[in-house]
């Protein structure tokens, strides 16, 4: 008794917070009209793909929504091989070579750099790419990313933990570091880099306020930073049209969160660790 | 050991290398060209800076200039946000992990998705599709209210409806990260301890109050420090439902640094800003971490 009550609060809950997302979905198949005619038809009465179609031809309220969507996935594949790139080598250097100099410097460094609030470097960033002449560039897209220390610390603890012994082994074999790197300790943290990357790439994918003032021509947006941009302008009340932008927007997200959903919630709880 | 050679050193320093690039690149380097941009007058399209010392932060300083008004019409905005928001993410976070907790164990996962579903989306999708539950014609809340014979609510227009919108979609958007992290800890507290509590005596409430909430403590304050901050940097939310209003009644601080940079075109005070509500960010979060670790028990 007790129990098929909790799980009906939960099956209310669930409605509540699934609803705008249904909701998002049934309006993104509604005419202009029917989009704003204030019914509560969940089913459209006349359902239309004209919104979709519209949006991949690109004349949907004049906006390159392919492109959006392509310089979206780029950039985000793009930062997250970076990330693992850079947060992969300096972990391994961190935790196994012990010649490394300054490591007890750097780090502190590294993790202390976690806690710096985001305001404290945006207005100075956006002034460096200014004056290197990369605003509006797939690099002021990009690199920013490379910088956060949270892939250097998740895999750092990892690498720590990996046995000595192999390492040793193949040190004897006469495996050199770049070796002991690329041909053990990568292939053995697949599962680990695939958390990473996956909480690398949604993090990247989802920013839209770095790309929103960091590009300033139409082409250049990311799709979030395209969505943000229309939600200020002139074309606040299309629903229909709005919804099929972020239906697209969020379904690779989505995809990759409910796939790698366990290893999501790994990345964020050993952020909790701390 | 012999001491290893200059070679060997070499090598290891290339590992970090690339990292330690980009860490200079993009957060040493901005930090102190930041500081640097806050000590002069710096206009975004001029390309000359004139040096005027500590100006734009008494300029902050100073009741009645404009810098002041701006600075503590957004803090005061901000903190109203942290102040209705934390309490809510904190205990409402913990109150669905308990839930998803009690569920039979097979549509344990498949809830915890639903709710945890809309932190995977981006800010301004969250707040696309929020604009339109909130219109005040065309929206579905007031669809629903409607139905139930109520009048229409302005909720992204009317005080104090705009903090109520602007709370709720921040727990639709984010109350998963919390309880997600609750649910771990919850799932930490050693079985036995609540046996034996139960071998006690000690109803539900008893067990919660004595075992759960001592035991999750580390994580509570971790939540709390966690949430305060985001809640602090609150931008996706008034910026886009909102738009600061009405009046300027929910323009947060953050909004207040890049319209001053990028409306104003006065990158040195909005940099000066920027260090300043970054310094409180700080200074809340380790006022918290020391009422939270300084206390001997």
């Amino acid at each position: 008794m007790k129990k098929t009550l909790l799980v009906l609060v939960a099956v209310i809950i669930a409605v509540i917070f699934l609803l705008p997302l249904i909701w998002m979905l049934s309006t993104s198949f509604k005419n202009d009209f029917e989009a704003l005619a204030g019914q509560m038809s969940l089913i459209p009465k006349k359902p239309t793909f004209e919104n979709y179609l519209d949006g991949l031809k690109g004349n949907l309220m004049n906006v390159p929504i392919t492109r959006w969507i392509s310089n979206s996935l780029f950039v985000g594949a793009a930062g997250t091989a970076i990330v693992l790139l850079f947060s992969s080598m300096a972990a391994y250097a961190l935790a196994r070579l012990q010649d490394l100099p300054f490591k007890k410097l750097m780090f502190p460094m590294f993790i202390g750099s976690m806690m710096i609030p985001g305001v404290l470097t945006f207005l100075p960033m956006y002034m460096e790419f200014n004056a290197l002449g990369w605003i509006n560039t797939y690099a002021a897209l990009i690199l920013p990313y490379s910088s956060g220390a949270f892939g250097v610390f998740l895999l750092f603890q990892f690498f720590t933990a990996f046995p000595k012994e192999i390492e040793e082994a193949a040190r004897i074999d006469g495996a050199n570091k770049w070796q002991i790197y690329s041909r053990i300790l990568l292939p053995a943290s697949v599962s680990i880099m695939v958390t990473l990357a996956i909480f690398t790439f949604m993090g990247i994918y989802n920013d839209f306020v770095w790309p929103l003032y960091s590009t300033t021509s139409p082409e250049m947006r990311t799709i979030t930073a395209g969505i943000a941009m229309m939600a200020q302008g002139s074309y606040t009340q299309a629903y229909g049209k709005l919804m099929s932008m972020t239906v697209i927007a969020t379904l690779p997200v989505f995809i990759i969160f409910i796939v790698g959903q366990r290893s999501f919630v790994k990345a964020i709880t050993q952020a909790g660790v701390k | 050991m012999v001491k290893s050679s200059l070679q060997s050193r070499l090598t290891s320093t290339l590992f970090v290398l690339p990292y330690l690039l980009s860490f200079c690149a993009f957060l040493l380097i901005p930090i102190l060209y930041g500081i640097y941009i806050s000590f002069h007058n710096f206009e975004l399209l001029s390309d000359t800076h004139k040096f005027v010392g500590f100006d734009n932060y008494v300029k902050i300083f100073t009741p009645g200039s404009y810098l002041f008004e701006q600075f503590t019409t957004g803090l005061w905005n901000t903190v109203q946000f942290v102040l209705y928001s934390v309490p809510l993410l904190v205990v409402l976070g913990l109150a669905l992990a308990l839930l998803l907790n009690q569920l039979p164990k097979r549509i344990r996962g498949l809830f915890r998705t639903f709710y945890f579903m809309p932190y995977a989306i981006s800010g301004s999708v969250m707040a696309v599709i929020w604009l339109m539950m909130f219109d005040t014609n065309a929206g579905f809340l007031n669809g629903l209210l409607a139905k139930l014979h109520i009048d229409p609510v302005a909720w992204l227009t009317d005080l104090p409806w705009v903090w109520v919108s602007l709370v709720l979609t921040t727990l639709w958007w984010t109350i998963g990260f919390n309880m997600i992290i609750f649910t771990n800890a919850l799932n930490e507290v050693p079985e036995d301890y609540y046996e034996a509590a139960s071998i006690d005596g000690a109803n539900a409430w008893k067990r919660f109050v004595s075992i759960t909430l001592p035991s999750i403590r580390p994580v509570m304050l971790f939540i709390i420090i966690t949430s305060t901050i985001a809640s602090f940097n609150v931008y996706a939310q008034p910026f886009l439902l909102t738009r600061g209003g009405p009046g300027d009644s929910t323009k947060v601080l953050l909004m207040n640094v890049l319209d001053e940079a990028f409306k104003g075109k006065q990158v040195g005070s909005a940099s000066a800003m920027a260090i300043l509500m970054a310094l409180i960010i700080i200074i809340v979060s380790a006022v918290q971490y020391k009422i939270a670790y300084g206390r001997k028990e």
